[in-house]
């Protein structure tokens, strides 16, 4: 168990680094840098762009620069952004937090609704409940994002005035302030996780409540609702851990077509600004997080549902 | 008594007046977030987001709502005899928002910042003939030119050139301390920004209490917060959107003409362009009625090749109906009676760049003019196709007639796109700086697009118009460009 662990660990450590490596290399490949963003392509000055690339020390060696970032961040120290002057831990925390209150409020809501409605569509499979759940389910993963996000602005926001259409609200206020501006894109988000963890759930369920212990179950006469709750639940309910975990790393690592359509202050937002001003340490850090927060996340899933199944459990010690 | 009853009728008018005035409500507005994180208030800076700037900080002159030179913080100027020293009055008892005076000195500080070389400011250019500046009194600057410049106050309308207070350059760029109609209460590129009104703006107050400028980058949430009333004015909405806002009464629209334009490139410097006759007939295939009908659905007003604004003061008058025949009989005359083969060269950078062409392609068939469109990728286009190809697309966007006859076609000009090489047309500008007298000189300019329009390599069929589109809350917002509308004057309900 311990020898997995430290395995999972490694690995997911060198994920973290060939991510870095790629990010790095594809802002690099992109035609442009800092400099040319900033003073605009077609009526910089030569003289300007020497300057700003000198002040930038843009001039070094692309290898240089990523081993300089690389080894701070190491260190634990993001460095600073493109500019030299700001440091890149106090943008990427406010925007972290912010991406972070969005992820919650969407799992808060869209997790437990998923995992009720799995279940009522998997005990009541292709009966009416099941009809409708999982036609929306399907129309809800299908629809892209920005479709149903477009939608919803237009119903609630444009139609009937009810929330804002889009978030205002500067990156570094505190979280009750995103209230209710941040409705919207938590009504998208966890519509489309809700159809994921559902379907799972409901097929999950199915497998279960056919298994042989269940139907042993019905014979010896334990009532229905009881059997459900202690025996089928429990069971079906595991391999949901791992759609869970999947989809709140999805969340967590910056949903960047939501944050942009919502123009919502979160890392997706922040990753997009930095691309097109070519600031590779800030792009770098935001992967470097989301990346992390991945492993990381899946490795919880995995350990959760290792506890929960004594199968594996055991499967790896005896190794 | 009669007197009497008239001057106490007019107090009460004013009385009533400045009753309405007191400022109410919040005005809410969008930038584009163009600069990112080196977004700034310093006016005169590259990351100044003019969409504050222009609220914050006073021009020593502004456009009037025709585009001529009007008072700000200069109340008078005259010039010698030889337009190379200007003197300025200047307003007096005017303060900056920090409760300071407005005075000489200020205006000094301020445009020896920009002319510094060192702090690279993009407006320096528009103001480089300053060789000397000097206080006569507190309320008198001289400024010494190295060349005549009869229009030096067009030069000083430039809507980067505001004034800051003296010593305040190295906190400028958060604190936008300036005199205009808001002062500032905090600073957030990315998200909002609020001002509030100046109850001591030299004008008197204006007519809303608060204001917020909001940082949002994606064009589409921008219509989407203008949709839902979250701002209340947008100007960068597209043709394609205007349907969005014409059919509902919750949004009032404005067309607002611009001396922005797109157009196509043909180097005088290549063969055939080299012949006159062949750049007369290129241009003269063009059915530029058509192509504003085509391309911009009628928002744009047509430009006879020349780059001056529609509305300027200085804009010749010239007509260009398409010319099939003679168009024609020019290419033969000058050895291609069976036409000619063109590569015209466009990317989507801008949008309206293909269908340009297109269209383009279309008209000058019937002349013998066989184009052959080439897209190629945005990403390089301004450095690798335009001015490199024979034939391109390019854009440009408003200046003064001077700045835009000067940057783009003098012979020595860093962006002569054309390659336009005119002896006759640099003397005629060189004159027309130095010629102080406006009929005299008005007529020089004229002479100049209309001598451009003869030998021109350039096609530009039309300036477009900009979108005006707000809250019908909103009133009060003049039908000119953003710098020039007098934001004071806007009201909300």
């Amino acid at each position: 168990m311990l020898l997995m662990l430290i395995r999972r660990v490694l690995l997911g450590l060198v994920t973290v680094c060939i991510v870095s490596l790629i990010i790095f290399a594809g802002v690099e490949i992109l035609p442009g840098d800092a400099c040319t963003q900033f003073l605009g392509e077609y009526q910089a000055d030569d003289e300007l762009l020497a300057q700003c690339r000198k002040d930038l020390d843009l001039n070094r060696p692309a290898i240089d620069r990523f081993a300089e970032w690389a080894g701070g961040a190491m260190t634990g120290d993001l460095g600073l952004a493109v500019d030299g002057k700001t440091k890149i831990s106090l943008i990427v925390g406010d925007r972290l937090q912010n991406s972070l209150l969005l992820a919650l409020c969407a799992m808060g809501i869209g997790v437990p609704l998923a995992l009720m409605l799995g279940v009522i569509t998997g005990l009541w499979r292709d009966r009416m409940p099941d009809l409708i759940g999982s036609t929306l389910a399907i129309f809800a993963m299908t629809i892209p994002e920005f479709v149903s996000a477009t939608l919803l602005i237009l119903i609630f926001s444009i139609w009937l005035g009810w929330l804002p259409g889009i978030v205002l609200t500067s990156a570094s206020a505190p979280a009750a302030e995103f209230f209710p501006e941040i409705l919207l894109p938590v009504i998208v988000l966890s519509l489309v996780m809700c159809a994921h963890i559902m379907r799972m759930v409901r097929s999950s369920v199915i497998e279960v409540m056919a298994g042989d212990y269940i139907q042993m179950a019905t014979l010896k006469g334990v009532p229905y609702w009881p059997m459900v709750f202690r025996h089928a639940l429990p069971n079906a309910l595991l391999p949901a851990i791992n759609v869970v975990a999947l989809t709140i790393a999805w969340l967590l690592g910056g949903v960047v077509v939501i944050e942009v359509v919502f123009n919502y202050p979160g890392l997706g937002r922040l990753m997009i600004d930095s691309i097109s001003d070519r600031d590779l340490p800030v792009v770098q850090s935001i992967a470097l997080i989301v990346a992390s927060v991945y492993v990381c996340v899946n490795l919880a899933a995995d350990l959760l549902t290792m506890l929960a199944n004594p199968k594996l459990r055991t499967m790896y010690t005896r190794k | 008594m009669k007197k009497w009853l008239i001057a106490s009728a007019m107090t009460a008018a004013l009385v009533g007046t400045s009753a309405i005035a007191a400022p109410s409500g919040t005005f809410k507005q969008a930038h584009e977030y163009g600069y990112g994180d080196k977004s700034s208030l310093d006016p005169a800076s590259r990351g100044r987001v003019m969409q504050i700037t222009e609220k914050l900080m006073s021009r020593l002159i502004r456009p009037d709502m025709k585009g001529s030179p009007s008072p700000d913080l200069a109340t008078s100027w005259s010039a010698n005899g030889a337009a190379t020293e200007w003197t300025m009055k200047l307003r007096t008892g005017v303060k900056f928002h920090d409760g300071s005076a407005f005075d000489a000195g200020d205006v000094i500080y301020t445009f020896n910042r920009v002319l510094n070389p060192e702090n690279k400011s993009p407006a320096r250019s528009a103001i480089k003939m300053i060789e000397k500046m000097e206080a006569i009194d507190s309320a008198t600057v001289k400024f010494s030119l190295s060349t005549p410049f009869a229009d030096m106050p067009l030069q000083l309308m430039d809507y980067r050139l505001r004034i800051i207070p003296e010593g305040s350059g190295d906190s400028i760029a958060t604190s936008g301390i300036g005199t205009g109609p808001f002062k500032l209460v905090s600073f957030d590129a990315a998200g909002v920004t609020k001002l509030q009104a100046n109850m001591d703006y030299w004008e008197g107050a204006p007519g809303v209490a608060k204001m917020e400028i909001i940082g949002i980058g994606d064009g589409q949430a921008r219509m989407q917060a203008l949709l839902g009333g979250q701002i209340d004015f947008e100007n960068t909405v597209t043709n394609q959107q205007k349907p969005m806002f014409a059919s509902s009464n919750k949004f009032k629209m404005m067309e607002v003409p611009t001396g922005n334009w797109r157009g196509l490139v043909f180097r005088t410097d290549v063969a055939p362009f080299t012949d006159v006759r062949v750049r007369q007939a290129v241009r003269m295939a063009a059915d530029r009625e058509d192509l504003v009908k085509l391309i911009m659905g009628g928002a744009a007003s047509i430009a006879c090749d020349t780059p001056v604004k529609p509305d300027d003061q200085y804009r010749a008058d010239i007509k260009c109906p398409q010319d099939i025949a003679g168009a024609k009989k020019l290419l033969s005359d000058a050895g291609y009676p069976n036409g000619i083969d063109v590569d015209v060269y466009v990317a989507t950078l801008e949008p309206t760049w293909p269908i340009l062409a297109e269209a383009y392609q279309q008209q000058a068939a019937k002349a013998g003019i066989r184009v052959t469109i080439k897209q190629v990728p945005s990403d390089g286009y301004w450095k690798d196709t335009w001015m490199q190809k024979s034939v391109s697309a390019t854009r440009w966007n408003e200046r003064p007639a001077d700045s835009a006859l000067h940057e783009i076609y003098l012979s020595t000009a860093k962006w002569n796109e054309s390659y336009y090489k005119d002896a006759d047309f640099d003397a005629m500008l060189a004159k027309a700086r130095r010629e102080l007298n406006f009929e005299k000189r008005k007529a020089l300019y004229v002479g100049a697009q209309e001598h451009l329009y003869e030998t021109t390599g350039t096609l530009i069929p039309y300036h477009v118009s900009k979108l005006y589109v707000m809250n019908s809350r909103v009133s009060g917002i003049d039908a000119v460009e953003n710098h020039t509308i007098r934001w004071n004057k806007v009201t909300v309900k």
